[in-house]
């Protein structure tokens, strides 16, 4: 039988935590710490440099997207799409039930603008040693166990 | 400017292509391990941890890397955060843990303390809840759109017009939270 994974996923935890303070370090990009990696973060600042040059409004931008264009989000979409057509991947199917999604998505973003991070970067903040980075994470694990422990009971209780 | 541009373009299409490969997600991981005790994403996460722990406290003493600084470049929210303390990033001393007053401000004695705390774990409950409940993390989502899955296709639209919602109209509301 074919294995299922073709990457060991800690073999992607070291290379990425390896790019993700290298980058840091190296290349300068610094002025908020913790920050080579973060899809909440770098599409608001994507999304907020396009409003203000286009439209003339004054949203917040971090300092480093004075810098630079933070592409991270399309970057993420173009290798994944990548990987996926390489490897026979794709498949296009319907969305069942869009407005739940899109309304995750909008809370997504929200809450991951008042905490700084999205997944990912609160656990490089929590592996720089930031406190707070610490507590999103413990809070992080808390409301995944009760939403898990919610979608057994739902789904043991209906079969 | 081109060249951090190039840099970051690199690291996310390396990190998309990587994360498609292996599967990754970090909400699934933990969520795996409490269905089924299914080890494998739940070590990745920790990999991934554990490898930022150790390279940064070996670059933070050689005076690599920085510690923090607001983050943003407004004068409000700058203000704001420094009065609730600021949030100095340095290490976990390679082998000691919590060292209090490293982590955190001095004025601040190494303990938590400060609304932001409770911001914090009240959001990272919800981040978490909700994303469990979505079916991953953002970057599974990404992941998803690119092997064609509809639902995640919606998430990461309402993604990005949260974030013109947010600072047309919810601003000035949520910056009175801080």
């Amino acid at each position: 039988m074919k294995r299922r994974r073709y990457l060991k996923p800690w073999i992607f935890g070291v290379v990425a935590g390896i790019l993700v303070v290298l980058a840091e370090a190296f290349a300068g990009l610094y002025p908020p710490a913790a920050y080579s990696f973060c899809l909440t973060c770098h599409t608001r600042d994507l999304v907020n440099t396009l409003i203000n040059t286009l439209f003339g409004r004054n949203f917040q931008t971090t300092l480093l997207a004075h810098r630079m264009i933070m592409v991270t989000s399309p970057a993420v979409l173009a290798g994944a799409f990548l990987a996926a057509l390489m490897h026979g991947e794709y498949r296009k199917q319907k969305s069942s039930r869009p407005v739940m999604f899109l309304l995750s998505g909008f809370i997504i973003m929200t809450v991951g603008i008042l905490i700084f991070g999205c997944p990912t970067r609160i656990a490089i903040r929590t592996g720089y040693g930031d406190m707070y980075g610490a507590a999103a994470f413990a809070g992080m694990l808390l409301g995944i166990w009760i939403s898990t422990l919610y979608l057994r009971r739902v789904s043991t209780g209906r079969g | 400017m081109v060249y951090g541009t190039i840099i970051l373009a690199c690291m996310g299409m390396l990190i998309g292509y990587l994360a498609q490969r292996s599967r990754m997600c970090f909400v699934a991981g933990v969520r795996d391990y409490i269905l089924v005790r299914d080890r494998e994403l739940i070590l990745g996460m920790f990999a991934f941890i554990i490898t930022i722990w150790v390279l940064t406290s070996i670059l933070y003493p050689m005076g690599l890397l920085r510690s923090g600084t607001p983050e943003y470049g407004d004068a409000v929210i700058r203000r704001s955060v420094e009065q609730m303390g600021s949030f100095s990033l340095s290490t976990f001393r390679f082998g000691k843990l919590l060292q209090g007053g490293d982590i955190l401000s001095p004025n601040m004695g190494g303990v938590l303390t400060g609304r932001f705390l409770y911001i914090t774990l009240g959001g990272g409950l919800v981040l978490g809840a909700v994303s469990t409940l979505a079916g991953g993390c953002v970057l599974r989502q990404h992941v998803l759109i690119a092997q064609g899955n509809g639902d995640a296709l919606y998430f990461i639209l309402g993604f990005y017009a949260a974030v013109v919602i947010y600072y047309g109209l919810l601003f000035k509301y949520l910056v009175r939270l801080y």
